[in-house]
């Protein structure tokens, strides 16, 4: 229902309160030799205290044998589902409760800042649900498919199950996603900025061989999917991009689709928006016109300063966020060697390159890119460097391989205003302090 | 909204053993608490239910049929609600159900601004339902239990050879079923700007107006004007290029068809599907009597609904995020000595501090 639009209103800053020496990313051959003799020496920060820790005492926890060195844990029988270790609570997803009128039609928001690799863990899928969770049990299922076709079908997930099926991996990325940062910097963390994000490997079948089995008439040419809760979401779709790549996936990361992202089944629309994706998918109507629903008129339009809006605007375009360190992710080693870590995508097609700035934009470097790279899925950066424990202003600027360059805030306000709500891809800053901490700011 | 001024008079029940007087066996039993709290889904935006429940717009329900009705710690009820009952009464089975066909009517005055559960069926599962939640939010283990039971009691099918199963002639891989007629129907409910889809119907402003009333003012507003974040349904004509534009049906939906077709599919929240055609008729003129488009008398039929166009409808433009510079891909982004100076700090997050507290 409600969506991003009534952010509360930024207050502007003057800007010189900290101004200071930004950090050279050089750090001298002896400095490094220099820093990490200093470690062998003994000395570390302590992230809770900011002491200095004196390693000429042996550690307990080394010198004496631990109950977990001891005693027998659990059985296999304990954990028949089993779940993160209990140091990690702090790994969930996150709602920011003004956003929306009712839990039931709202979003949260998947930590990227405590994941690594490009899969994100089920559990952690951010949801975005318009009339709560619809549990159905997969007997009760039907995918039905009318309109102009040759003959209307129905199928159950058994059916499903008989088609030729693929394994892809895709980002899925809200197209609200970054929304409250149009008008400056609000949320303190990747997760709340940046956490309408997730990346899954999906099992499915292809949308076009269900679409042969009933028969499109010549004179189809949009596509209606609609969903089985009780939002009935409903989106037009393109019959070209329905023949291209869509899958009706029925596994996520080898297992069920979660009941929050659509069990038994949901709808992949590879590289465009996240409401696209119906999940409970209960219909595929096959039209000549577009149907314009509700959230392809009211929502998931884009206004423009001029009061024109924008709309069937599907793709996601190129973007990266850095995850870590990030304002719920500090640095908390003081000085010396670090590993700069962020995602990056792009809904054209695969990201070629990722540039890191340590000085907000002034200076560019090329990050590491490590993982797979597949059209239309996360990737991972890196970038790694010593810290000489000055502030720093990071910005991450993705390149995808047709070219197209992840733009400033600044740029993209100058074409759009600050009222799109969506489609927000512009270059984040995260500001660290010479504590490690860690602000979202923007910077001129 | 019509008022009754007559009082509100309950009979002062003891709260006694009440599952066990209203349902015989368990399995009635289960089901009256399974259906009920699914129904109670649409109490629950105001009234929170289960352990760690809280008061929200209304008190939580916690064991509500053993606690004194209208005195809860912690929850300000409507003086209306609290002059409507007598001091020490609890709910029972019959006053509950009597109150919640029309709370509006019942107690004129109760903040509770809903419409009410006509079904007499419906309201009995819904307290069955609150009956079996104890003061700690937890479900009666007997209630779970029978609902458990009910569950396995699955029939097994014996299986069928394989080589008796026929297979269908249509398609490519000849899976799935022909969709009949009836099923197509039942679920096609989409309308389009050039009316495909609509149904056969009418409906007027005026009854329109008693439907908005009771069944969509709690959030929407009285005038359409939205209360706390729900959406705003009328209004802001002429704002889309201020500071904070008001996007409603008026000021910027491109099409009337999606007003019908929305109300229809996901409205009112949390009972979806409920209107009729023509209550859905009904509600879509009152809407665009709301903002302004019509007349308090007019009426919207499937025969005049093409007609009529909505403001905003030629300000949407297609996609052309491609035209913008940065789209080009001709430009190689700079990598050394991009911008002047030092960077300072412009905007900050931690000015407005809107960040979840995380502990």
């Amino acid at each position: 229902m409600t969506d991003f639009d009534n952010d509360p209103k930024p207050i502007k800053t003057t800007a010189n309160e900290l101004n200071k020496d930004v950090i050279k990313n050089t750090v001298s051959r002896r400095s490094a030799i220099k820093s990490g003799l200093a470690l062998m020496g003994g000395t570390a920060i302590a992230a809770s205290t900011g002491k200095i820790a004196n390693a000429n005492t042996p550690d307990p926890l080394i010198t004496e044998v631990q109950d977990w060195n001891r005693y027998l844990g659990d059985g296999v029988d304990a954990r028949p589902y089993g779940m993160p270790s209990q140091f990690e609570k702090d790994a969930v997803r996150r709602d920011v409760a003004w956003l929306t009128a009712d839990a039931k039609s709202s979003v949260n928001f998947t930590p990227l800042h405590k994941l690594e690799g490009v899969i994100t863990p089920n559990g952690l899928c951010f949801e975005r649900h318009h009339g709560g969770i619809a549990e159905i049990n997969p007997t009760d299922h039907r995918l039905m498919i009318n309109g102009l076709v040759d003959t209307p079908l129905v199928f159950t997930l058994e059916d499903l199950k008989r088609f030729p099926r693929e394994n892809k991996v895709y980002f899925l990325e809200c197209a609200a996603n970054s929304g409250m940062e149009w008008r400056g910097a609000q949320l303190n963390g990747c997760q709340f900025t940046h956490g309408m994000v997730h990346n899954v490997m999906y099992t499915g079948v292809p949308l076009k061989y269900l679409l042969a089995e009933a028969g499109v008439k010549t004179a189809g040419k949009w596509v209606l999917p609609e969903g089985g809760d009780a939002s009935h979401m409903t989106r037009s779709i393109p019959l070209e991009k329905c023949l291209d790549d869509c899958l009706v996936a029925t596994h996520m990361n080898g297992e069920a689709l979660r009941p929050e992202q659509g069990y038994p089944m949901r709808l992949v629309v590879p590289g465009w928006e996240g409401n696209m994706w119906v999940k409970w998918l209960r219909r595929i109507e096959i039209g000549d016109k577009p149907w314009h629903q509700r959230e392809e008129t009211s929502k998931y339009t884009d206004l423009l300063e001029d009061g024109l809006a924008r709309r069937f605007t599907w793709v996601m375009d190129v973007k990266s966020v850095i995850t870590n360190p990030s304002p719920q992710a500090p640095i908390n080693h003081g000085k010396g060697h670090t590993v700069l870590s962020g995602l990056a995508w792009s809904g054209h097609g695969k990201v070629k390159r990722v540039d890191v700035s340590i000085d907000g934009g002034r200076n560019w470097k090329p990050a590491r890119l490590d993982g797979p790279s597949w059209s239309r899925s996360v990737h991972r950066f890196y970038y790694d460097f010593n810290w000489d424990g000055s502030e720093m202003f990071l910005q991450s600027r993705a390149v995808d391989e047709f070219g197209h360059v992840q733009p400033t805030k600044d740029a993209l306000r100058a074409e759009r205003g600050v009222n799109s709500i969506y489609h927000n891809n512009s270059i984040q800053t995260w500001h660290i302090k010479p504590d490690g901490s860690a602000e979202n700011v923007e910077v001129s | 909204m019509s008022k009754l001024k007559q009082p509100f008079g309950f009979a002062i029940f003891k709260a006694a053993p009440l599952l066990l007087l209203i349902f015989g066996s368990n399995a009635l039993f289960a089901n009256d608490v399974e259906k009920g709290e699914k129904l109670y889904r649409q109490c629950a935006g105001c009234h929170q239910v289960g352990p760690g429940a809280s008061h929200a717009f209304g008190p939580q329900l916690n064991g509500v049929m053993e606690r004194v009705a209208a005195k809860v710690e912690g929850y300000d009820f409507s003086s209306a609600f609290t002059d409507a009952m007598a001091p020490d009464v609890k709910w029972n089975a019959s006053s509950l159900s009597a109150f919640l066909e029309s709370p509006m009517t019942n107690i004129p005055g109760t903040k509770m601004a809903f419409p009410g559960v006509k079904s007499e069926d419906d309201r009995a599962s819904i307290i069955a339902y609150l009956a079996a939640v104890d003061v700690d939010g937890k479900l009666a283990t007997t209630a779970e239990a029978a609902i458990s039971a009910d569950e396995s009691n699955t029939e097994k099918q014996p299986r069928v050879l394989a080589a008796d199963v026929e297979i269908p002639t249509h398609g490519v891989f000849h899976l799935g079923r022909v969709a009949l007629a009836e099923e197509v129907a039942a679920w096609d409910i989409d309308v389009r700007p050039d009316g495909e889809g609509l149904p056969k119907g009418s409906g007027d402003a005026v009854a329109g107006g008693i439907i908005y009333d009771a069944q969509c003012a709690a959030c929407h507003g009285d005038f359409g004007e939205g209360t706390g974040r729900w959406p705003v349904l009328a209004g802001g004509l002429g704002t889309l290029t201020d500071e904070r534009p008001e996007k409603t049906i008026g000021s910027y939906w491109p099409y009337l068809s999606t007003v019908y077709d929305y109300v229809r599919r996901a409205m009112p929240f949390g009972n979806a599907r409920s209107l009729s055609d023509d209550d859905v008729y009904s509600v879509t003129a009152y809407l665009m009597y709301l903002n302004d488009l019509v007349d308090e008398d007019f009426e919207l039929t499937s025969d005049n609904f093409v007609e009529f166009r909505l403001p905003n409808e030629e300000n949407f433009i297609t996609d052309n995020r491609s035209e913008e510079p940065y789209f080009s891909g001709a430009v190689e982004p700079c990598m050394t000595d991009c911008i002047p100076g030092v960077a300072t700090v412009s905007q900050r997050a931690r000015v407005l501090d809107v960040t979840p507290d995380q502990n």
